[in-house]
């Protein structure tokens, strides 16, 4: 019993961290059709936010705005220089933004060297929950990634901004035609995405080693996860999410890591090829 | 006369590098309304894009009160006071009615369309109902509603009549003529003659991308009937 | 031609003289960039010529150099080295294949899912590397690895390498300057054209990217000898992806713009590498520059200048004047087309409610009605465009309901679209020679060169019609909409099927052209065996073409019948009132 509720919160805790690093690729792929090669790097400038941070002694409170703040910024450079002239051209984005990955992640590297940094848990200790002493911290973050889901949902249902981004992404000539600015919308729409990226990297910088190579695992993690949940819907997102982190904890518990990382995989291209369009795709 | 809103000069252009309008020139003066009319496929859709700003002109000005607007983006020209219900994609699909209507602006209330909804009540019934499920005269009928809506001085209708029933054909007539008084100007592209009849000051005719007709009326059908083969 | 020729000679000599003129270590890298190159070359093919990318590529050069190092971990001769060699190319050739029709065939079109896939395949090769320890050496990789037999892995093996790009080079440019080759790029240009033209283009792509896979192998099954050293990093992500940036800066488009793309950016590394740490920064801001400015690579600048002072840098369109007919196609006899309530649901929508009818016999049959009256639906039906929910379409006896549409072409069905559709990166020769080929070249043909130098007396018909096709190496994407639908009815009409569908073809025309199509038309329908079926709006084309008129509306037939039956039909005229009234 004690085993199982164990293993729930894990799965619960891996599919939430997934769907949260996720869902920036998903607002930016799914909405804009960009496929951003440097989501990684994002992830990983938020995860530094964090360390520099914790080097200012300051409370690690201030990682999530700056952070966001960070992620921000560069997101719009990027955007601005690079993202705007490739719109529909999606072989492109992903040739463009590979090179600016490895610019963000050289340019890390200079600042902070290659070696591993870490982030100090910030809430140690655990919590006793279904019978189970589970890490504070990790409740703490499913709290938390709860609450941006629920956010980010609001603010793109219920806001004048996510209605109008809606209806970008269904019929952009009648968009621009009823006076939208497309071209701000998309750089709103682009920027928010990576700071979520950000966001989520601050968030795990306390849980993993911090160096200026992780975005790729992040970035491969959330591409699975939009292939198997199809793009432009939270559901697919976080049963995409589900799937992918039940797999790999299912099969890496009975077997081993690589097991279970190749099961991921092969789930993914089973999924590229038969149903490229998600789970929930219907005819 | 009356002042000139829009002014069309040797307007040429298509798709990439494919001409499909070529050379047209017409005036919209303010408070009249300009029909277009010719078989499918001769470039009266295409014209209205390439006003509109949705495609670039090859040759040729589209000059609104005198400035040249033929190189600003679509948004802009909206702001400038012009108003476009395209002939396809013409509504949001996944967005309710009332979201159609007021996503373009800060609050969500539908006073501005007050009037429309006495002419088309149904409109009224279907605000909570999502655009994508209206059948395809009812998503013109949105469309046209939104646009005539508008605060703008012009208003541009690409084929507003397709698949429209025949008594809400002549209540959209009536709506442009009642909105003419109030000094707008129409550019209206329609198959329908007797809906042109019904209010334009002026019909084109165009065959293979050229204008190949105007005429000022009164005898609007003979004189385009007879140039149109059944 | 000869120019490249020239260009070509002359990289080689340097080549040659390469190791001579510098030093050994120098060229012991060189050869390391020449065999990325060679794995460029067939990044080239499939993302330059057939415009789909591979991102795995890695994966095919790893298998190679494991096979490879795996067989030379032992004293091997060169019988064996032999069989090895051809081990490394065969099997990344097979496998790049089998994937190629697995996912081509599912999916057509050229989007990122099969790119997507190539990159998981790889990234399955690396855990594989990885964790089959017993085989591959696990994650320290295969190590003692002999050179070939009698040949120094610092010295003499620089100019095998140099061999097989040589090797490499002819064969692929042989390839891109075949039948095959314009196929291919055609598929880039416009796949749905292709089909139409009776292809299955899915085979295409896959035989290139087979191609590629077993060039892959090729350059790796060099790699073990010449580093000593298999780690799994050889199939993994990261080296996909620099073999596609190689290849993208270098260029995609030519043979030799990936090999200089690797070189360049190889010995830029190496040079800067030692001056600046973060040399990689460098690189990265060319390639985004690259990407922004410059989508051909740095290969293109060459073409470009080339061109500039009046050298032709193109491969093929060169070939010999046209000098043999065509060979004959077998026709079919009975012309009959017949659709049994044919019915079509979209969602809530009715495309195509029971239509029913039947025509035979030559002649044109004109198919109108308003807007939204299905007629260009039925054409898809006919072609295996839409697939029908019931009722039955049958075309001299055999059913339609299942056909695909590269298969409606051997069936002697060719289609025309509204849009014209044509290969407009390619010249109005080779948009011609495709057509010619439909159902007449066969597959050993493929390679060879006689076919573009067919002719038919059709053809030469048409080039009087339309006396702008004969001009050869005009670029198709050129022309006017006008001269596009002729290039596009000419097309459809050149592999003379016995029912052609006609959508709109003087949809775009001005006057003058309008005549001339149709008595282009009218003059074909009464020289050929063929039935002619035209989607029109312009009463006037059907005033002068036809000799029977069918009606739709609302996805049924309303009227059969001569123009002036038609005309004189209640039913016609209160569907045509809401249009003119």
């Amino acid at each position: 019993m004690e085993a199982f509720a164990t293993f729930l919160l894990n799965f619960v805790y891996v599919s939430a961290i997934l769907a949260l690093v996720a869902l920036g690729l998903a607002m930016v792929f799914g909405l804009l059709g960009v496929m951003n090669m440097a989501h990684g790097e994002f992830v990983m400038l938020g995860a530094y936010s964090a360390y520099v941070v914790q080097t200012a002694q300051i409370s690690f409170f201030w990682a999530i705005p700056l952070a966001i703040f960070v992620s921000a910024i560069f997101g719009f450079l990027i955007e601005w220089s690079v993202i705007r002239h490739l719109y529909n051209r999606a072989f492109d984005t992903l040739l463009a933004t590979w090179g600016l990955a490895i610019l963000i992640r050289k340019g890390v590297e200079v600042v902070f060297t290659r070696d591993y940094k870490s982030v100090n848990q910030v809430v140690p200790g655990t919590v006793e929950l279904f019978g189970v002493n589970y890490p504070a911290y990790r409740l703490i973050l499913i709290s938390i990634i709860i609450c941006i889901f629920v956010v980010l949902l609001l603010w793109y249902q219920r806001s004048k901004v996510g209605l109008r981004v809606r209806a970008m992404v269904q019929n952009p000539g009648l968009a621009a035609a009823i006076g939208i600015d497309i071209a701000i919308l998309s750089r709103v729409t682009f920027v928010i995405g990576v700071s979520t990226a950000g966001l989520a990297g601050a968030l795990l910088a306390p849980l993993v080693r911090v160096e200026p190579y992780i975005g790729l695992d992040y970035l491969l993690s959330s591409f699975f996860i939009l292939v198997v949940g199809g793009l432009g819907s939270i559901e697919g997102l976080l049963i995409g999410s589900t799937i992918i982190g039940g797999t790999d904890a299912v099969i890496s518990t009975i077997f081993d890591k690589t097991a279970g990382y190749m099961s991921v995989l092969i789930i993914s291209i089973l999924f590229l090829w038969l149903r490229p369009d998600g789970i929930f795709y219907r005819r | 006369m009356t002042e000139k809103v829009l002014e069309v000069d040797n307007v040429s252009g298509g798709y990439g590098d494919l001409k499909v309008v070529k050379e047209i020139s017409l005036d919209v003066y303010e408070g009249s309304a300009n029909g277009v009319t010719g078989r499918n496929g001769v470039g009266k859709t295409t014209f209205l894009k390439l006003i509109c700003g949705a495609l670039p002109l090859l040759g040729g000005h589209v000059r609104l009160y005198g400035r040249i607007i033929n190189r600003l983006p679509s948004h802009s020209l909206f702001q400038l006071g012009i108003s476009y219900a395209p002939q396809e994609s013409i509504v949001f699909d996944g967005l309710t009615v009332q979201e159609n209507l007021t996503l373009h602006y800060s609050s969500s209330n539908l006073d501005r369309y007050t009037y429309v909804f006495k002419k088309f009540p149904r409109l009224k019934d279907r605000l909570q109902q999502k655009a994508g499920t209206l059948s395809g005269g009812e998503k013109k009928l949105l469309s046209f509603s939104r646009a005539v809506s508008e605060p703008t001085n012009l208003v541009i209708l690409d084929e507003p009549t397709e698949g429209v029933q025949s008594d809400n054909i002549i209540l959209m007539a009536q709506v442009i003529n009642e909105e003419k008084v109030k000094g707008r100007s129409f550019l209206i592209v329609d198959q329908n003659i007797t809906f042109l009849e019904a209010f334009s000051d002026r019909v084109h005719l165009f065959d293979h991308g050229e204008q190949t007709y105007h005429t000022d009326g009164p005898n609007f059908r003979n004189d385009i009937e007879k140039r149109i083969l059944i | 031609m000869a120019f490249s020729i020239v260009v070509k000679l002359s990289l080689l000599s340097l080549l040659i003289a390469f190791p001579f003129v510098t030093n050994s270590y120098s060229a012991y890298q060189l050869g390391l960039y020449l065999l990325y190159g060679i794995v460029g070359q067939g990044i080239a093919l499939c993302w330059g010529k057939g415009g789909f990318l591979p991102l795995g590529q890695a994966l095919f050069f790893g298998i190679g150099a494991y096979i490879s190092g795996l067989m030379l971990q032992n004293d091997v001769g060169w019988g064996l080295v032999i069989v090895t060699l051809s081990l490394s190319i065969v099997i990344p050739f097979l496998l790049a294949g089998v994937v190629g029709v697995l996912v081509f065939n599912r999916q057509i079109g050229s989007g990122p899912y099969f790119s997507l896939i190539t990159l998981a395949l790889a990234l399955v090769g690396f855990q594989l590397a990885n964790s089959q320890v017993w085989l591959t050496g696990g994650f320290n990789g295969l190590t003692g690895i002999n050179g070939l037999p009698n040949i120094d892995s610092f010295g003499s093996l620089y100019f095998v390498i140099v061999g097989a790009l040589v090797l490499t080079t002819i064969i692929l440019s042989k390839i891109m300057g075949s039948p095959f080759g314009l196929l291919l790029e055609a598929v880039r240009e416009n796949e749905e054209r292709l089909q139409f033209l009776g292809n299955n283009t899915s085979w295409i792509k896959a035989a290139a990217f087979a191609i590629s896979g077993g060039i892959a192998g090729l350059a790796g099954a060099f790699f073990a000898p010449h580093q000593g050293i298999v780690t799994p990093q050889v199939l993994g992500f990261i080296l996909s992806a620099e073999l596609v940036i190689w290849t993208a800066v270098g260029g995609r488009f030519g043979l030799l713009g990936p090999v200089i793309g690797v070189v360049l950016i190889g010995f830029l590394a190496s040079g800067l590498r030692d001056a600046f740490v973060y040399w990689e920064v460098i690189v990265a801001f060319v390639f985004i520059l690259v990407v922004l400015r410059l989508p051909g690579g740095i290969g293109a600048i060459g073409v470009h200048l080339s061109r500039k002072i009046g050298l032709n840098f193109h491969s093929y369109g060169e070939i010999s004047e046209r000098s043999r007919s065509v060979p004959e196609v077998d026709k079919i006899i009975t012309r009959e087309l017949k659709f049994e309530e044919v019915t079509i649901t979209r969602g809530s929508v009715v495309i195509l409610d029971k239509l029913s009818f039947k025509i035979e016999g030559l002649g044109i049959q004109c198919l109108i009605g308003p807007n939204g009256a299905g007629k260009t639906s039925a054409l898809n039906a006919l072609t295996g465009k839409l697939e029908v929910d019931s009722g039955e379409i049958s075309w001299c006896g055999g059913s339609l309901n299942n056909v695909r549409p590269f298969q409606t072409l051997s069936l002697g069905i060719g289609r025309k679209f509204q849009v014209p559709s044509i290969f407009p990166n390619l010249t109005i020769r080779q948009n011609i020679d495709l057509s010619l080929w439909v159902n007449r070249l066969k597959r050993n043909q493929l390679l060879s060169m006689v076919p573009y130098t067919w002719k038919s007396d059709l053809l030469e018909k048409l080039e009087e019609v339309f006396p702008f096709i004969s001009d050869k190496s005009l670029i198709a994407g050129s022309l006017s909409v006008g001269e596009r639908q002729m290039l596009d009815f000419t097309m459809t009409v050149l592999s003379e099927p016995s029912l052609v569908l006609l959508d709109e073809p003087c949809a775009g025309l001005s006057k003058a052209e309008t005549e001339t199509m149709i008595k282009a038309i009218a003059d074909l329908s009464k020289s050929s065996k063929s039935m002619f079926i035209i989607v029109e709006h312009d009463m006037q084309v059907v005033e002068l073409l036809s000799d029977n008129v069918l009606v739709m509306h609302q996805g049924k037939l309303i009227a059969q019948g001569s123009l002036a039956e038609i005309r004189s039909n209640k039913d016609v005229q209160r569907v045509y009132a809401g249009g003119t009234k």
